[in-house]
Parts: C-alpha cells; sequence; structure tokens
C-alpha cells in the first residue's frame, strides 16, 4: 500500500508539471471533439495525431495520445444522445436509451449524468491500473507464445459471444477479420501475401482505412436510407442541465455495475470498451425491476454502459503497459508511439520507466477531472454543433474521413480501399453481419499467426502444446466454456432480446 | 429500419423459393467465394516446412475455416427459415462512392481545396433532401475549415492548390 502511494506520488509529480498539464487538457480536449462528431474516431485521430508527437517529450506525448482516448469515450456520448449517432464505437448502446431521453426532453441529464458516470469510472479504473500492474506485471514472464495466442483466441470468443445477433455469422466474421490482415508482407519472409503486385497493398491494408470504412462510410450510406425523423436531430432545447434526486438514485447502483464490469472487460484482450458497453447495458437490462423502461429512456441505460466505456478504456491500457499486448486498435496505435520514442511496450516499462509508467497512471485521474470540468459548461456548444442538418452533416463527415485517410500515408489509394470496405460494410449490414468482430480480428490477426507460429516451433509442431501447458488450456477451457454456454437456446434468445429496440 | 426496404426480393425465381432464408443463404454463399478467392490467391505462396509455418500456412488456415463457416452458414440459409433479403438502396452508395473516387483522383494534381469542395458537392447528390444553394454554401465553410485545421492547426504537408 506504502509503495502505491509513493509510486503515486511519483506519478502525480510528472503528471503535474505545467507541460504535461498542457498536453493533458489539450488531448482531452481535441479527444472530446472528435468524440462528437460522428465518423471520425479516435483510432484516426490518434493516428493522424501520431507524426505530431515526434517533437514532444515520450511522457507528454503518450499524456496526450491516452486523453485523446479517453476523452473521445466521453464526447462519443454527446452525439449519441443528441443525434442517435455514435460518436464512437463504445457508445453504440447509449443511443438506445440516450435518445429516446433526449425525444423527452431530458438530453441535459443524460449528458450530466454520462459525464457523473464516465468520472466515477475513470477514478476507479485509475486506481485499478496502479495496483493490478505491479502484480500483473510478473505473472507477464509465465506468458510464453502459446499463452499469448490462447488470452488472443479467449479475447476474441468474448467479443462474438457479448455481440450481438448470430453466432456463427459472428464468428465467420472475425475469421474474415484474421484473414483481411493476413493481405501484405510477410513478418517473417518479407513474401507479398495476396497483394497482387498492387503495391499499396504491400504493406497491407491500414487498420484505419478498414474502421474508416466499414463503420464510417457504410454507416452514413445506411443512414441515407433511414427516413428523416429516424435521425433526425433534437430540435427541442436542452433545459435543464442537472439530473434531480430520483436520477442520481436510479443511476448510483449502475454506475457501480457499469465500472465493475468495463473494468474487468477492458482489461481482457479482444474489445475493451465496445464490448464493456453492451455488457453493462445488457446486465442492467435483464437485472432491472422494470426491463420495459429500457429502450424507453432509461436514465441506468446510459449511466451504465457510459461508466463501463470508461472504465474499460483505462483498464485496457493494463495489459498493454504490463504484458505488452494491445487489448484493442488504439492500444495497438499506443504501441507505435512508445516505440517511436524507442521505448518497448511491456514488462520492462514500469521497473526502467517508472515515471513514464506512474506519470501516465496519474494524468488520467487528471484528465478525468479536466473533462468533467470542461465538458458540463461546454454542452451547450456541442448541441449547436449538432442541430446542423444531417443532410449537411454527412457530406461534412465523409469529407472529414476522406482527409484523414489520406493524411495516414499520403496515399490517394486508401481511400479508395475505404470505399471499397464502405461497399462491403454496407453489404454486411444487409445481411445481418456485424463488422465489429470483423474489425478485433483483423486487429489481433498479425499478433495470432505471430505467436502461433513461435508457439508451434517451440513446441516442434505438436499442436496439443496449446492444451498442455496450464495457462493456455485453462485460457482455451474458458473460450470453449463460453462458447458452449452462449450456444444454448435459452441463453441465446436472452442475449437476442437485449437488442430488441 | 425503413418498411419499403424489408419488401421481399427473393421470391421470383423459382430456385428461390426453395430458400428459406434468404439473407443467410446468400451471405453464407459470399463467404464461400471469399474464402475460394483467398485460397486461390495464396496458393503460390509456401507452406509449411518442417515444423515451422510458411507464408501460406495462416492465410490458407484461416480461409480453410471461412470457407466451412460459409458452407454452414449458407445451409442452415437453405434449411432454416429466416429473413428475406433486404431491398439495396442505389443512390446514397453510388454518390458517395463517386465522391471518394474523385476526391481519390483529385487530391494529388488538384490539391486539397478543389478536392475537398468537389467531393463535397458529389456526396450531397447522395440524398434526396439535400438543398443545393446551402450545400455550396456548406461547401464552402466545409473546406475552409478544413484547410485551417489540416494544415494550419495539424500541420500536415497538404497540397492546396493545383501546381502547374
Amino acid at each position: 500500500m506504502n509503495e502505491l502511494l509513493s509510486h503515486l506520488a511519483l506519478g502525480f509529480s510528472v503528471a503535474a508539471t505545467p507541460w504535461n498539464l498542457l498536453f493533458c487538457l489539450i488531448g482531452a480536449l481535441v479527444g472530446t471533439l472528435i468524440g462528437v462528431l460522428p465518423g471520425i474516431g479516435s483510432v484516426a485521430t490518434i493516428a493522424m495525431l501520431l507524426p505530431i508527437t515526434f517533437g514532444l517529450p515520450p511522457v507528454g506525448a503518450l499524456i496526450m495520445l491516452a486523453g485523446i482516448y479517453y476523452g473521445a469515450q466521453y464526447g462519443g456520448s454527446t452525439t449519441s444522445i443528441l443525434v442517435n449517432i455514435p460518436g464512437e464505437a463504445t457508445s453504440v448502446v447509449t443511443t438506445l436509451d440516450g435518445f429516446q431521453m433526449a425525444k423527452q426532453g431530458r438530453a441535459g441529464p443524460a449528458l450530466a449524468i454520462a459525464a457523473i458516470g464516465s468520472f466515477f469510472a475513470g477514478c476507479v479504473a485509475t486506481v485499478l491500473v496502479a495496483a493490478l500492474g505491479a502484480p500483473l506485471t510478473s505473472m507477464a514472464l509465465l506468458f510464453g507464445p502459446a499463452e499469448y495466442f490462447s488470452l488472443m483466441a479467449l479475447g476474441l470468443i468474448f467479443a462474438v459471444v457479448l455481440a450481438k445477433g448470430s453466432l456463427i455469422k459472428a464468428l465467420a466474421m472475425i475469421v474474415t477479420g484474421l484473414l483481411l490482415s493476413m493481405v501484405g508482407s510477410d513478418l517473417e519472409t518479407g513474401v507479398g501475401r495476396m497483394t497482387f503486385d498492387i503495391p499499396e497493398l504491400s504493406d497491407g491494408i491500414g487498420f484505419v482505412t478498414v474502421a474508416m470504412g466499414v463503420f464510417g462510410f457504410a454507416e452514413i450510406i445506411r443512414n441515407l436510407e433511414g427516413s428523416a425523423e429516424d435521425r433526425s436531430i433534437v430540435q427541442a432545447k436542452v433545459t435543464g442541465l442537472m439530473p434531480t434526486r430520483q436520477d442520481l438514485i436510479n443511476s448510483a447502483g449502475a454506475i457501480g455495475r457499469g465500472t465493475i464490469i468495463g473494468s474487468i472487460l477492458g482489461i481482457l484482450p479482444g474489445g475493451g470498451a465496445v464490448i464493456a458497453s453492451f455488457a453493462a447495458y445488457t446486465f442492467e437490462k435483464r437485472f432491472a425491476k422494470q426491463p420495459q423502461r429500457f429502450g424507453n429512456g432509461a436514465i441506468e441505460g446510459v449511466a451504465a454502459p457510459e461508466s463501463a466505456n470508461n472504465a474499460a478504456a483505462q483498464t485496457a491500457f493494463i495489459p498493454l503497459l504490463t504484458l505488452g499486448i494491445p487489448p484493442n486498435a488504439v492500444m495497438a496505435l499506443m504501441v507505435g508511439a512508445m516505440t517511436i520514442h524507442g521505448i518497448v511496450p511491456g514488462p520492462q516499462v514500469m521497473t526502467k520507466q517508472p515515471e513514464l509508467f506512474w506519470g501516465m497512471v496519474s494524468s488520467m485521474w487528471l484528465g478525468n477531472l479536466m473533462l468533467i470540468v470542461i465538458n458540463l459548461p461546454l454542452v451547450g456548444v456541442w448541441v449547436s454543433l449538432l442541430r446542423v442538418p444531417y443532410r449537411l452533416l454527412y457530406p461534412a463527415i465523409l469529407v472529414f474521413c476522406y482527409i484523414g485517410i489520406y493524411s495516414i500515408n499520403n496515399a490517394p489509394a486508401d481511400v479508395i480501399i475505404a470505399a471499397v470496405f464502405g461497399v462491403l460494410g454496407y453489404w454486411l449490414v444487409k445481411h445481418e453481419f456485424e463488422p465489429a468482430p470483423l474489425i478485433l480480428g483483423f486487429v489481433l490477426g498479425p499478433l495470432m499467426e505471430e505467436n502461433l507460429r513461435r508457439a508451434m516451433l517451440i513446441a516442434r509442431g505438436d499442436v496439443t502444446v496449446f492444451i498442455t501447458r496450464p495457462i493456455s488450456g485453462t485460457l482455451l477451457g474458458i473460450a470453449v466454456l463460453l462458447l458452449i454456454l452462449a450456444g444454448l437456446p435459452m441463453l441465446r434468445k436472452r442475449r437476442d432480446e437485449v437488442f430488441v429496440e | 429500419m425503413p418498411e419499403d426496404a424489408k419488401a421481399q426480393t427473393g421470391a421470383r425465381l423459382p430456385l428461390a423459393r426453395l430458400v428459406r432464408s434468404p439473407q443467410d443463404f446468400y451471405g453464407g454463399l459470399a463467404l464461400v467465394a471469399l474464402a475460394l478467392f483467398a485460397l486461390w490467391s495464396s496458393g503460390d505462396l509456401q507452406g509449411m516446412h518442417g515444423f515451422s509455418f510458411g507464408p501460406g500456412t495462416a492465410p490458407r488456415l484461416f480461409a480453410g475455416i471461412l470457407l466451412a463457416f460459409g458452407v454452414v452458414i449458407a445451409a442452415m440459409g437453405f434449411l432454416v427459415k429466416g429473413k428475406p433479403l433486404e431491398r439495396y438502396a442505389v443512390r446514397g452508395p453510388f454518390w458517395i462512392t463517386i465522391s471518394i473516387i474523385v476526391f481519390a483522383v483529385t487530391v494529388r494534381p488538384l490539391g486539397l481545396i478543389p478536392a475537398t469542395f468537389a467531393s463535397f458537392m458529389i456526396s450531397g447528390a447522395g440524398s434526396p433532401e439535400t438543398r443545393w444553394i446551402e450545400t455550396t454554401i456548406a461547401g464552402v465553410v466545409m473546406t475552409v475549415f478544413s484547410v485551417l485545421l489540416f494544415v494550419y492547426l495539424l500541420a500536415l504537408p497538404f497540397q492546396l492548390w493545383p501546381r502547374f
């Protein structure tokens, strides 16, 4: 305990320097802005801003990037509640009840609860990161390639089980993602795989390109089909920002449960914040006294997922900082940012660069505090920004996406590839295939292949190594168990009920 | 989801009437096609040599698994009653795709400003609600905003105007 306090004291002494405070504030503000704007997610923004952080000191750069990330979790809820379009993938479920509340003129309390819940979750998660960092680092030493592979397999299965819709279709989407991630140069031999001698494909398909296509473009194409009312922006004035006493009582439990669920799921590789928000919503609805209130503007339906996604966004740093595994796409970019500054993510960060590790952890708490202070007064600004009609908003989002994709490599071909994925995403939606598992498979694909290869090589071609090594076997066992449970008809039915709007 | 999009479109051909869930059946078939394409295109890569994976091992492994899933999904779509195909919109996807291509083609030779404005206007054609005067003004504002944000604030090395 004393050790923890002295670590945190070191962290705050790093995070509270004026420059680092400024980086944290910039990160949080940019994060909120991109979170509010649908179509440009935190992944794209962090990817775009990576080159700018070259010139910053490593701690400042990582503090700013982290700020963008959790700031976006905050901002995403604003768009979900006011426009019924999730600003971030993590705020998808927030639309269900948040937009209903906004329609009833209760956008203010919904936004306030989202902010309060996020702040609470952020505080708890920061303490968790600090407390769990050290023990997990020692666990990392027990992990070999077989364990890493099994851990990622478990993460993917988790994502499928908790996602909506058909189980087998979700599994098929994961494999499609894995397959797509194979395009490009082979890691070991450098041979081009499925590149068809197209130079733009030799580096592989960019993650941002796929994500913007499948989520951004496809979403807009689909929105254009709907009638104007479905996505009409709340025109009613946002009156009374403060939640009532009853609102606070109702949501207190949901915030607590959301925080716990989010913290646990954030640590698991595979989905982090997205899954956490879905799981927290599912949990609230299933155990609510009046489940029928959900989908009709229940404040718990906003409080739980918003707390969960913020908690998960922060605990997602645990596997990155301790095991060196990025649990999601943003964390994968953080690996890139660390590598730029000559830091190899993994167990050695905490011992060799304690000021970096603890400085980052402490800055998260400061960042969350800044978010609640800057966000509640700014809600009015965001609202007026979102009152722009969709017929003007969607070309603006599209153009933003084009420039964003183009800026990553200055490659026009990337924009075209994103268009292909946009059409693919539209097709997937029409056939009720979920795009989220595809993205996860795509992110984890190269890592899984690398560890699979290594594990097989070490075991001299013996496949049973994944089952006979205790940790690996346990992880795979849990994965199989989850699949069986999810396949049971009774649970399947319940799972589907959650998403009936 | 709009009601008209749920209209049955799969019941025209006699063969199609046998399929009990066209949505899953054709979805599964498409995955099978993708898997076969991946198998074919990774066919020339080296596979396992001894204990170690070759570059072609993992792609073919994943393509094989996808093939199996595709077959199962298609078979279930054939046997188990499910949803009909949804109607595809043409206008939105068409104009948005054109807009993307125009941006990709013009951003290098013409620069950011013409490319942004042109693609903004073209994407506007994707919605029947677009009012052109309003969209033109918004296009100008958006172009100025993009230049300020990306070129001046983020200092990205974009060319703004055509270079002769």
